[in-house]
């Protein structure tokens, strides 16, 4: 859900995750695109649990997810700008 | 006013460890703890239980470094109590002993290694030196630029977190009582014993037992003693949980640095970076009450060393840092024992604590049921400052 009175937001933008293309805008960040599209699992605990989105500002940590582009490196989701074509996996397994 | 046989100032690993020997001995035992137990060096530190001479005792020449190899006496009776340790306890402590390295890159620090090693034979310590391929061999982690590793068979790590609040419950079983946001505050001598404000309780023990931490010199103070331990900044830093890669305690002779990976997953890196303490407002000195100030310098410093020595932690995100404030002796060796000076008052900390903690705590505990002189001890005693306490008391 996003706020559209009296906003005015950058492009639009697709982002893909897990595969899946999600619509967003430029101006936000990946939490930000995952959360308006109601996906909340952002990366599994020790025990396989979903986490997500818990300080939202880069301290926390729950929101790590990875770059899907063969390095598979984790970025925090809250602090990582959308951009088009951007593909991250949610949920990895550690590797 | 209760009374107590012990009162244990201070609910860190020393004092609950020491508090659960003692109350299973039968002794009636008071922890009275200023904050939360486990709160401060005890459960912010790094875990590492390292047997291997620390590189703090080298760089300070061969006079200090052979005289820190009688520390090895203990660390050799710390190993056996680390493998008992989860087994005394009944609980999971993330105990994980799959051998240590302490790594070098250049030839003066091969060398040092190499004199080490000499040291801690003499001393029964079973270290080995090997190069750098057959440490690569050993640890695939490691990268190109170790030239040659101590290898240390017994050494790992432990859970902080974990570890002093089994004591706590395993003492609190025993019967000890543990109070804590008990500040002890007018400890002081008198007749047959000792009296002290621990929080609300007013107590009279007949013993007492200095395991404060970073703040054994401020509680001596209160019975007019000079215990010169003093209080120094660390830092840590944790990545991001990854798989298991790094089975071994890594440490560095020439650099600061100490490495391993957690249970979860995520990989401890530390090794003696400071960080600042906090000063009081007022300008009188260092207030302990406030976590020392982090160094940005010194987050640097311990990474860039850590991605010199083990590359692919390059790739991982840092997680967090923290600071915590370490305890260490006038002459960085343990102090541990009674005070001359003031019969009944012993003193239990300094230096690396949490892998001599439960050690000095048994021994300790021995010593005071007992009333056996101090076998392992004698070399810690607290004894050697009495130059100073010859005037206090
Ligand atoms: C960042 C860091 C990393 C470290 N890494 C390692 C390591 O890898 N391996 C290792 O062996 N050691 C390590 N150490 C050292 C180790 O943590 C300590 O030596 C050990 O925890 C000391 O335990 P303690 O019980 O003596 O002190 P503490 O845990 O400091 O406990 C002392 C307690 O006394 C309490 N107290 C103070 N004043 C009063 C008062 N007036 N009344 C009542 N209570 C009071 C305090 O609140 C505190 O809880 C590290 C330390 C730090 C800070
Ligand atoms: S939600 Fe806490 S770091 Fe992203």
């Amino acid at each position: 859900m996003r706020i559209t009175d009296q906003v005015a937001r950058g492009a639009a933008l697709t982002i893909f995750v897990d595969g899946e293309p999600i619509g967003g805008f430029a101006g936000e960040t990946v939490a930000a695109v995952m959360t308006a599209a109601g996906r909340r699992r952002f990366r599994i605990d020790a025990h396989g649990c979903a986490r997500g989105l818990y300080c939202n500002m880069g301290t926390c940590c729950e929101c790590m997810v990875r770059l899907d582009d063969g390095r598979g490196i984790a970025v925090r989701a809250c602090l990582l700008p959308a951009e088009e074509g951007l593909r991250i996996a949610t949920g990895q397994p550690l590797s | 006013m209760g009374r107590t046989d012990v009162l244990i100032v201070g609910g860190g690993l020393v004092g609950c460890a020491t508090a659960f020997h003692l109350a299973r001995a039968g002794l009636s035992v008071l922890v009275a703890e200023a904050g939360d137990v486990n709160a401060v060096a005890s459960g912010q530190n790094a875990g590492s239980l390292h047997f291997q001479m620390e590189r703090r005792f080298l760089e300070q020449g061969d006079a200090v470094m052979a005289q820190a190899a009688r520390v090895i006496r203990l660390n050799r009776r710390a190993i056996d109590e680390w493998r008992g340790l989860e087994a005394l306890l009944g609980t999971p402590l993330g105990v994980a002993m799959n051998g240590g390295l302490m790594v070098a890159e250049t030839p003066e620090q091969v060398d040092l290694l190499d004199r080490k090693a000499r040291l801690e034979e003499a001393a029964g310590m079973a270290t080995r030196l090997i190069d750098g391929g057959q440490a690569r061999d050993r640890a695939p982690y490691l990268g190109p630029q170790v030239a040659a590793a101590l290898w240390a068979p017994d050494e790992g790590h432990a859970d902080p977190k974990k570890v002093t609040p089994a004591f706590a419950a395993a003492a609190v079983h025993e019967g000890a009582r543990i109070v804590s946001h008990s500040p002890v505050r007018g400890l002081r001598k008198v007749a047959g014993g000792f009296e002290a404000q621990c929080g609300a309780l007013h107590v009279r023990a007949d013993r007492v037992v200095i395991a404060a931490g970073a703040w054994i010199a401020t509680i001596g103070a209160m019975l007019n003693l000079h215990l010169p331990v003093f209080p120094l900044g660390l830092t840590m830093n944790v990545t991001e949980r990854c798989a298991p890669f790094i089975p071994h305690l890594v440490q560095h002779v020439g650099r600061r640095l100490s490495m391993k990976q957690a249970g979860a997953g995520n990989v401890l890196i530390g090794g003696g970076w400071p960080s600042r303490l906090a000063q009081r407002a007022d300008g009188t000195g260092f207030d302990l009450s406030r976590p020392p100030a982090p160094i940005a310098g010194s987050i640097a410093g311990n990474l860039a060393a850590a991605t010199d020595i083990v590359p692919r932690v390059a790739g991982l995100n840092l997680v967090r840092t923290w600071t915590g404030t370490v305890a260490v002796s006038s002459d960085q060796l343990p102090v541990v024992g009674e005070v001359p000076r003031m019969r009944g008052v012993y003193v239990a900390g300094g230096g690396s604590a949490f892998t001599l903690g439960p050690t000095f705590a048994r021994l300790l505990a021995d010593t005071i049921v007992e009333g056996r002189d101090a076998g392992d001890l004698a070399d810690f005693s607290p004894a050697r400052y009495e130059h100073l306490n010859s005037f206090m008391g």
